[in-house]
């Protein structure tokens, strides 16, 4: 009897143990060899922002910027994002100098973060990573990692809000039409679009005449002002707001309402001008034919010459045009 | 009027390839250049282009349809009021155009209305330099088809500059107010009358009689073949190109090298066309099977300079092959029926170039690529070379300008019985 509870106790212990055990054996090789050059992180202890990188709720970004002892520029790289996510940027340095004498900072804008980012080396290669979740508008800005040996070497993560794209150009219409102004931004999802005119430096929204302005878009990443029955004062300047959870972006759009009177202009001067070249060209004509009738008094003279010329037209066709019949049979 | 027994071959007759080259310039190169508006016209209206691009497929129909309807009125009221009334419809069209609220009624406005302008003026056009000329036929014709060539690199950045400016609204009226040249051009046609003239009846009798003449109908039919293959380079190299790998801007920049190319054939083949003795439909024959080889070519050509030389070759002779279309015609029918025969292949022919994209992009969809489409193109042209070489005196010594007036005493002479005629003509 209490060997059987005794061996029950030994396998449940082993079981207990057993998966204890298998990560000590997967842990053994890199234990022995340091690194794995493929990962360099699997021996750095897991932290508790990799837990939240995991969640459903947000996506995780890596990005990565690498530095060599001899770049001479500042590198930067910019990030767009336009929901919140969780985070992980890598630096890496490349030098041929000692590692263990860099010094290792992550700075957001020009205030120095905590000290407790991860660090690791391989070969003459130095890893440093930094975990954040941005989630408002205040977490976004500039994160830069530095490398201190002799120089300062700096890697810069710039996050932004998407951009919006309008129309470099004015968008021109004229009075009585109707017209629609676009904005759209790609990959993006805006939790709100507004739209303001301005005259100076006031913005009015837009949107309080139900008739003329209609707003409406098709897509979440794009927003469409109808304006209809335009006016001459509906001209200026457009501004269409975009609402992130991390912050705003706006893009101007000018919008330009002509009256018809500004093509009608040069139209009737070109008709004009067509007109006087057909009047010339007649008077013209008619000029010259009136200089030729005086001596047309001689018609009968012109006919005899027409008559000649038949004549010696007639002697000439008649070898072919017999010839010709032949074929002309078909 | 004091009938003239040959043309004057100058004198006034520069005039009228001066109204040609420009009415050339004013119908095909607005219709060439008419794409500029398809961006702006797929905005307005929040149309697909497909939709849009029937305007002009509308307006050449019924250019091309309604050149006999031209043809006729001007064989029985002379070219300058008919071409200047089609000048006039051009105009309005556009000007109505501009007023549209929706594309039914840019269908109706530009493609019907300026499409019947566009009817009434460039076939009347054409056949009236063929009038005017005769030793010189060629070079003429190739002189004033330049006009196509040059306003398609002209019109392209104006039209661009005047939506940038005006808007699409606008700019159409002011393309209405540019179209109106067509009047002014119309007016320097000054009517001529020929001595075959007086043989002929009146539009009828002449589209009859025509539909009848064998020598005709063959030059119809190899027309018809000659322009399913014709356009299709035009449409399809850009989009062959890209296939290849070309990006967008280089592939745009051959096509403007092969059209200037295009401009050098049209006059040199003018030119040479007057130069060579003989009918003018051997030279066509000539320009055309070269054409049909190159275009057939266009598949095997891998390499850029390859390509570049047979888009240069394939330039030359497409466009030395246009101004000696038009000379052919009144070698065959006679000066007296120019007009109606124009206008009447005109019609016909057009209905190669409605079948020959439809084609080409068709097999492009079944094969995956264009080797098919160009192939196929290149043996319609083929086909049309071999059509050509039953015309008349195709393998003949004589010059064309002996030919020419017996062909017309010929006409009634097939009909009834040859002696007592040939003491009534006289």
């Amino acid at each position: 009897m209490r060997a059987l509870l005794g061996l029950r106790g030994l396998r449940g212990l082993t079981l207990a143990l057993l998966p204890f055990l298998c990560l000590l054996v997967a842990a053994l090789p890199s234990l022995a060899d340091g690194e794995d050059p493929d990962s360099p992180f699997t021996t750095l202890p897991v932290q508790e922002d990799d837990m939240m990188a995991i969640d459903s709720n947000h996506s995780l970004e890596i990005h990565n910027i690498s530095l060599t002892e001899y770049s001479t520029m500042p590198i930067e790289k910019n990030i767009t994002l336009d929901r919140p996510s969780a985070v992980k940027l890598i630096c890496e340095l490349t030098t041929s100098g000692d590692l263990n004498s860099v010094n290792v900072t992550w700075k957001k804008g020009d205030d120095v973060l905590e000290n407790n980012y991860p660090t690791s080396a391989t070969g003459n290669i130095l890893y440093t990573q930094y975990l954040l979740t941005i989630s408002n508008s205040k977490q976004m800005g500039s994160y830069s990692c530095l490398f201190q040996e002799e120089k300062v070497l700096r890697g810069t993560f710039n996050f932004k809000v998407p951009e919006l794209h309008g129309k470099n150009k004015p968008l021109i219409s004229y009075v009585g039409d109707s017209t629609v102004l676009t904005c759209k931004c790609e990959d993006c999802f805006p939790l709100n679009w507004t739209w303001y005119s301005s005259n100076g430096s006031v913005q009015v929204p837009v949107g309080s005449q139900q008739n003329k302005h209609v707003v409406n878009g098709t897509h979440a990443n794009e927003t469409r002002l109808r304006i209809t029955q335009l006016l001459e004062e509906d001209g200026g300047s457009y501004w269409c707001h975009a609402l992130f959870q991390l912050g705003e972006s706006e893009e101007h759009i000018e919008l330009v309402v002509l009256s018809y009177l500004v093509p009608l202009k040069p139209f009737l001067a070109i008709v004009a001008e067509v007109v006087l070249l057909v009047t010339i060209i007649l008077l013209c004509e008619k000029y010259t034919q009136k200089k030729q009738q005086p001596l047309d008094g001689g018609k009968e003279f012109e006919q005899i010459e027409q008559l000649k010329s038949d004549d010696t037209n007639g002697v000439e066709n008649n070898a072919p045009r017999l010839r010709k019949t032949e074929p002309a049979g078909q | 009027m004091a009938r003239r027994a040959e043309p004057p071959d100058g004198g006034w007759g520069w005039m009228v390839v001066l109204s040609a080259f420009f009415q050339s310039a004013l119908v095909f190169g607005v219709l060439r250049s008419f794409g500029v508006f398809f961006v702006e016209f797929v905005a307005a209206f929040e149309e697909q282009a497909a939709r849009v691009s029937w305007i002009v497929s509308i307006g050449i129909a019924v250019q091309q349809f309604g050149s006999p309807v031209g043809s006729a009125l001007s064989t029985k009221f002379g070219p300058r009021p008919v071409v200047m009334t089609g000048g006039i419809l051009a105009a309005l069209g556009m000007l109505l155009a501009s007023f549209a609220t929706s594309l039914t009624h840019l269908y109706l406005s530009i493609g019907l209305l300026s499409g019947c302008g566009w009817a009434l003026t460039f076939a009347p056009t054409m056949a009236c330099v063929s009038c005017y000329f005769s030793r010189r036929r060629s070079l003429a014709t190739g002189l004033a088809l330049t006009g196509v060539g040059l306003s398609s690199f002209a019109f392209s950045p104006l039209f661009q500059w005047l939506l940038s400016y005006y808007a699409w609204r606008g700019a159409l009226i002011l393309v209405s107010a540019l179209s109106l040249h067509l009047v002014a051009c119309g007016a320097l046609l000054r009517p001529l009358f020929l001595a075959d003239d007086t043989a002929v009846g009146g539009p009828g009798a002449q589209l009859n009689s025509l539909l009848h003449h064998g020598p005709f109908l063959r030059y119809t039919v190899a027309l018809t073949l000659i322009n399913t293959g014709y356009f299709i380079p035009y449409i399809h190299l850009v989009a062959h190109l890209q296939d290849l790998g070309w990006d967008p801007l280089p592939a745009a920049f051959l096509l403007s090298v092969a059209a200037i190319s295009d401009l050098v054939g049209r006059v040199a083949s003018g030119w040479l066309g007057d130069a060579v003795p003989g009918p003018v439909a051997r030279l066509l024959m000539l320009w055309n099977t070269l054409t049909g080889v190159f275009l057939a070519l266009f598949p095997v050509a891998q390499s850029s300079t390859a390509l570049v030389a047979l888009a240069v070759a394939y330039g030359f002779t497409s466009g030395a092959l246009t101004p000696v279309v038009f000379s052919v015609l009144p070698e065959l029918v006679g000066t007296g029926r120019i007009y109606c025969g124009l206008g009447l292949l005109q019609m016909i022919e057009s209905l190669g170039g409605l079948l020959g994209a439809p084609l080409s992009g068709y097999l492009r969809d079944v094969t995956g690529n264009y080797t098919a489409s160009f192939v196929v193109a290149g043996a319609f042209l083929l086909a049309g070379s071999g059509v050509l070489i039953t015309l008349p005196h195709f393998f003949s010594c004589f010059s064309a300008t002996i030919s020419r007036p017996q062909d017309l005493v010929t006409e009634p002479l097939e009909t009834k019985v040859p002696l007592p005629n040939e003491k009534q003509e006289d």
